[in-house]
């Protein structure tokens, strides 16, 4: 595979990127840079960046240069980017501060790592991105280049779209974008995700940003922005939750001349594909045809997807693999007047906003509040986030109800993601409970 | 002003105090609700709770997708989908 500073050598845009303070980043500067003398070809190395491109720069230099690339999101707290940068054997963490030394690994600034080398016989190098989730440590799922670009478009003229960037770049949905753009032949607008969406809507309107993705939570904002109509879109993508009817007649109504495509994509599977037809879940005949060469199959309700590359092997540790290549999406379907449709997770997995949330987490944190005899956790529907995590509560006797939901919002703000914390609380006198005695689980 | 603008000026405060903390913004009628200062997951709070209080969501009764910007059209927006006592 061609290293994706050459990739971007080729492309015939000047200005490449444009990013949030008035930077910006030009093809030349991309294909100049290199990595320091002592960034070996064994290195493996972690990014935790928070400028967008930074991210671009560390990954230009990096690729075709070491080992293996870990990207993780300026989000995550520093204890836990150190230790996923351990557990990928990574011995350089590249972040924005402090230089120093943590539980063996090299913590240093991008232009600590950057420099002028480039080997002349490129490394395969792996992208290691991380899976999001409210428990635990993120999972490492390895990639490379060639898997992480097979979706890419390639455009070129007068065509060449112009992206814009709503999202983390060190998460999947992000780098799809930023892929696309540096070597389908495009422009990025990396707009400054700390301002307001209307500061972001006339950045990238005045910038004639042309195509964009974003969750269908971050749409259904977007059409409350007042100047939406300014940006010219040609192509709008959904993706990171399941797409509802509402929505896309919703943005087919506010963008009459765009295309419209939600994706289906999963970090396990790599990359899924898209539908143009403007209805909510997947023709049905993608069980036939393999929509972008990815095999379908629906097993007891659980959908199944066989990538035609993927770096994964059998017997990764929560992933499961069958030996003909079939993934589980984990994902709930049901098939009806010709379409999949989705369900939501068979997990019971939440996703609020793009946000995943595991009940039983949630679950775990209520049932130490004192004054709660029994809490059920499940996702409500909402209609601007998908969902809401909605949290029934049988109360011990004599406890108070006004106290107890005080307690309960704070005890779960100190220990849960803002998602994760209940944004409905219920009283109710009891549950059902099942033959062996536990609660039933039943969907909002 | 309403009995159901009220209501919605109420359980907007709630959730202003419970997510955000500050003193609850003025509400005018042309106030972009954006601009208020609620984000998504506020916004998706405040829908809900006004669902649980008043017993209905425009937003799940409406067959068009429908996004009020301003507190007027959002007050106007619940107004048309309140039903018929």
């Amino acid at each position: 595979m061609t290293p994706l500073a050459q990739q971007i050598a080729q492309q015939q845009a000047d200005a490449v990127v444009l990013g949030p303070h008035g930077r910006s980043l030009m093809r030349g500067d991309l294909q100049a840079v290199g990595v320091a003398p002592h960034i070996g070809p064994d290195t493996r190395i972690a990014i935790r960046l928070s400028d967008p491109l930074d991210v671009i720069r560390a990954l230009t230099a990096l690729d075709g240069q070491v080992a293996a690339i870990l990207l993780l999101s300026h989000a995550l707290p520093p204890k836990t980017a150190v230790a996923l940068a351990r557990a990928a054997d990574c011995t350089i963490l590249v972040q924005d501060d402090v230089a120093e030394t943590r539980d063996g690994v090299a913590v240093m600034m991008i232009d600590d790592m950057l420099g002028s080398e480039r080997r002349s016989e490129p490394l395969a190098t792996a992208w290691l991105m991380t899976t999001s989730g409210t428990t635990g440590l993120p999972k490492i799922v390895p990639h490379t280049l060639r898997t992480l670009s097979r979706s890419v478009s390639r455009f070129a003229g007068a065509t060449a779209p112009i992206w814009g960037l709503l999202y983390d770049p060190t998460r999947f949905a992000g780098l799809q974008v930023v892929l696309q753009a540096l070597i389908g032949g495009g422009q990025l607008i990396a707009v400054d995700t700390a301002k307001t969406l209307a500061d972001q809507v006339s950045m990238m309107a005045e910038n004639g940003c042309t195509h964009l993705s974003a969750t269908p939570t971050l749409w259904r904002r977007l059409l409350m922005v007042p100047d939406y109509a300014k940006l010219p879109l040609r192509q709008i993508t959904l993706g990171g939750e399941i797409a509802d009817q509402p929505t896309l007649n919703a943005l087919r109504a506010g963008f009459p001349d765009a295309r419209l495509s939600h994706i289906y994509a999963s970090t396990e599977v790599g990359v899924g594909f898209s539908v143009t037809d403007g209805l909510a879940g997947l023709p049905s005949s993608y069980l036939d045809k393999a929509p972008g060469n990815v095999r379908l199959d629906i097993r007891s309700g659980i959908l199944w997807l066989r990538p035609p590359l993927t770096a994964l092997q059998p017997g990764l540790p929560g992933i499961e693999i069958d030996n003909e290549g079939y993934i589980c999406s984990g994902d709930q379907v049901e098939v009806s007047n010709d379409r999949i449709l989705f369900l939501g997770r068979a997990s019971g997995l939440m996703n609020i906003g793009g946000v995943k949330v595991y009940p039983e987490a949630v679950e775990a944190v209520v049932k130490t509040v004192p004054g709660v005899a029994l809490v059920q956790v499940s996702a409500k529907r909402s209609p601007v986030t998908g969902a809401l995590v909605l949290a029934e509560i049988q109360l011990d006797a004599g406890a108070d109800q006004t106290e107890t939901r005080l307690l309960i919002i704070k005890t779960c703000r100190a220990s849960l993601e803002r998602e994760a914390v209940p944004a409905i609380i219920r009283f109710v006198d009891g549950f059902k409970t099942n033959a062996a005695g536990k609660l039933m689980r039943t969907k909002g | 002003m309403s009995q159901l603008e009220n209501d919605i000026r109420k359980v907007f405060a709630e959730v202003w105090a419970l997510e955000v903390g500050t003193d609850v913004p003025a509400l005018l009628p042309d106030t972009i609700l954006l601009e208020t200062g609620l984000d998504s997951l506020g916004f998706a709070i405040f829908v809900s709770s006004l669902d649980e209080a008043l017993g209905f969501d425009p937003f799940t009764l409406a067959e068009d997708a429908y996004y009020p910007q301003t507190f007027d059209e959002f007050v106007a927006f619940y107004k048309r989908y309140q039903p018929k006592t």
